[in-house]
């Protein structure tokens, strides 16, 4: 990446940090999520613009 | 987005996100974490309290750090940090509480124009549709997604 794409990119620099591998495959926030799948299995998603 | 925020770490697939709040009640950990929902390309977004000692996750703590804005600007850029490292997801969220949702909504409204400059905001309502947001309105859940996945 140029320094001109970093300028203006609305991402920042990212650390990555292999120890928060450890958290990759575990639910952090279960009721959270399961909150989630009871609205999307209802409604789904927005309808797509036309 | 060039509101102050937190510097923080993720790892490779950014799905984890750790930064450290630092205000009246000292330094806390907080983690975000972007979770595959049930429905295909749809990631729900949730974050909160860390804690070292019990190796747990608390988002119903009340910090009170005084540094709420700040937080957010932070969880908002790791949305932009995930969705472009997979763009074509959208991303679903939603308080812990009522009181956590309208955090999110003022969140929303506070960067709507930055924010729809690249993405497409819902809200979820209490009729139980989803309807482009609209300042002032009260929802329930929010969804966001780049423009490009709706046309």
């Amino acid at each position: 990446m140029t320094i001109g794409k970093l300028n203006s990119s609305k991402v920042p620099v990212i650390v990555i940090d292999k120890k928060l591998e450890q958290f990759r495959d575990k639910v952090l926030f279960p009721e959270k999520l399961e909150k989630a799948n009871e609205i999307l299995s209802k409604v789904g998603l927005p309808m797509r613009k036309k | 987005m060039n509101k102050p925020k937190y510097f923080y770490k993720s790892e490779e697939y950014f799905k984890i996100f750790e930064f450290v709040s630092e205000g009246s009640k000292g330094r806390i950990k907080k983690m975000v974490q972007f979770t595959q929902t049930g429905t295909e390309n749809v990631y729900n977004l949730a974050f909160g309290d860390y804690d070292d000692v019990t190796n747990s996750i608390n988002d119903l703590s009340v910090t009170n750090n005084g540094d709420s804005l700040k937080v957010l600007a932070t969880v908002a850029s790791t949305i932009y940090a995930f969705i472009e490292k997979h763009p074509n997801t959208w991303i679903f969220a939603t308080g812990s509480t009522n009181v956590r949702t309208r955090l999110y909504r003022m969140g929303i409204t506070n960067n709507l124009v930055d924010i729809k400059e690249d993405f497409e905001v819902y809200g979820f309502t209490q009729f139980g549709i989803w309807e482009e947001f609209v300042v002032g309105e009260d929802y329930e859940a929010f969804l966001i997604t780049k423009k490009q996945n709706i046309q």
